[in-house]
């Protein structure tokens, strides 16, 4: 983990040092990068989603999008609790792997 | 009669809001058992100590075995990731309406009930020019930074805080007084005073004061309590030197404030905390636990925490022995529950302080 000092623009008062801005924490600063954008990917594809169904739900509630409607669509508690739902599939879905990361870097090489 | 306004500042377009309730889930994923990085992480060390024939305790020792660990690494790079991703769409999305959201806040400023007390020559001392949790600006250099903290701490509780639920439950905690005078009670450090209006909720006769050194944050906090109809006050203060009386308080609150002082200003709260507080009366704390009772995880996470998360008093905190500051200024502690979670103790701590 690579990291240079605080910004000048901060001014703590002793304590830990604060890491740069960007600090790179896998050893592959290529691979440190393909994680954010990865994740970074996968938020944008939620936002996607997430228009998609609210937009399902205006459709079979009036069977045709009035304007404004959707920007203005908010969730009752029981929809709410299905978009979140839906949301963590979703995570689950993409992020599975992460527990499959084996423990010994020398196995992940093999 | 009409409806209760919800006074969480909303995001400026419905994808922002998507965006940050995708961070909000993935950081529950990624600190959960979504990820089993913790958990995993936790077990690791420990055999790792077995392997060694004693306990990981040296952070150092630590530190190298976990940042030498693939998970270990990717852990680290998604927490801090998280975060960022928080505050920039965030921060952009406030933006993108803040004439808008400043208009809001100043049609509020000289509204009741309760009152707004500025001072406009208020001096920021250096210490607290910290960007806490990476929040851009920190507490206090913009002026939508109580809007920034509101919404933001709403993606750091997923979900849990939106109607200030761990605030209620968290004064529902703190003992009034044996002789049950509670006529004025001060919260600590109040930021857009979401326990303030919960003790006017719980002592609805007390006169109830809640101070903080940013103007920003005391601009939101009192918009919410008069969008919330409760009479509370607000004064920009720095919680070392409150202006007020002596023993004037008969409970005084502080929620996690403590981490986030250097030592030398910590030890100053309380020796002034128990100035204004009247005997008899009651000082409740919550923060993070000793590092005495730190697992070699948890010692991890708050090495990390300080560096990467805008934490840097949070490790001397840990290490301070806060129970025993309380009693050399003046109070006894009752009581100092350590808080439970799934596979061990807790992160967080109560501290139950009768002044002496």
């Amino acid at each position: 983990m690579r990291s240079t000092p605080a910004p000048e623009s901060q001014s703590p008062e002793g304590g830990a040092p604060l890491a740069d801005e960007h600090p790179v924490y896998l050893q592959d600063p290529v691979l440190d990068a393909t994680v954010r954008m990865l994740v970074e990917l996968t938020a944008e594809v939620w936002v996607e989603r997430e228009r998609r169904l609210a937009l399902e739900e205006l459709l079979s509630q009036h069977g045709l999008l009035a304007a404004g409607a959707l920007e203005q669509f908010r969730p009752n508690a029981e929809q709410a609790a299905r978009l979140k739902a839906e949301r963590n599939r979703f995570i689950e879905q993409i992020f599975k792997e992460l527990r499959r990361i084996p423990m010994s870097p020398a196995r992940a090489l093999r | 009669m009409s409806a209760v306004q919800d006074p969480m500042p909303q995001p400026a377009a419905r994808a922002d809001a998507a965006y940050l309730d995708f961070v909000e889930g993935f950081r529950a994923y990624l600190l959960g058992e979504g990820s089993q990085f913790e958990s995993r992480l936790e077990q690791e060390l420990l055999a790792e100590g077995q392997r060694r024939g004693a306990p990981l305790v040296d952070i150092e020792q630590i530190r190298a075995h976990v940042e030498a660990l693939p998970i270990g690494q990717l852990r680290n790079r998604l927490a801090r990731t998280q975060q960022e991703m928080k505050w920039q769409r965030l921060t952009g999305s406030f933006e993108a309406q803040r004439a808008a959201l400043s208009a809001e806040l100043a049609r509020y400023d000289g509204r009741g009930p309760g009152r707004l007390l500025l001072d406009p020559a208020f001096n920021y001392p250096p210490y607290l020019n910290v960007n806490f949790h990476l929040q851009p600006g920190g507490y206090f250099k913009d002026e939508l930074s109580g809007f920034l903290y509101h919404y933001g701490t709403k993606v750091f509780f997923r979900g849990d805080n939106d109607h200030d639920e761990l605030h209620a439950r968290l004064v529902a905690k703190a003992p009034a007084p044996a002789d049950g005078r509670v006529s004025r009670v001060l919260d600590l450090a109040c930021s857009i005073g979401q326990s303030t209006t919960a003790f006017k909720r719980r002592f609805p006769e007390a006169e109830i004061w809640g101070i903080d050194y940013s103007a920003p944050m005391l601009r939101a906090a009192h918009r919410r309590a008069v969008m919330l109809d409760t009479d509370v006050n607000f004064a920009q203060r720095l919680i070392e030197s409150t202006q007020f009386p002596a023993a004037h308080f008969d409970m005084s609150f502080a929620f996690i404030v403590f981490h986030e002082l250097p030592l030398r200003i910590i030890r100053e709260t309380v020796r002034e905390t128990a100035r204004v507080t009247r005997p008899g009366g009651v000082f409740t704390v919550f923060d993070f636990i000793g590092s005495e009772v730190h697992s070699p995880f948890q010692r991890y996470h708050r090495y990390f925490d300080a560096r990467h998360n805008g934490e840097p008093y949070s490790q001397d905190f840990c290490d301070c022995r806060f129970g025993d500051i309380l009693d050399e200024y003046g109070f006894d502690v009752a009581a100092a529950p350590v808080g439970q979670r799934a596979g061990g103790t807790g992160y967080m701590q109560h501290w139950f302080a009768i002044r002496r």
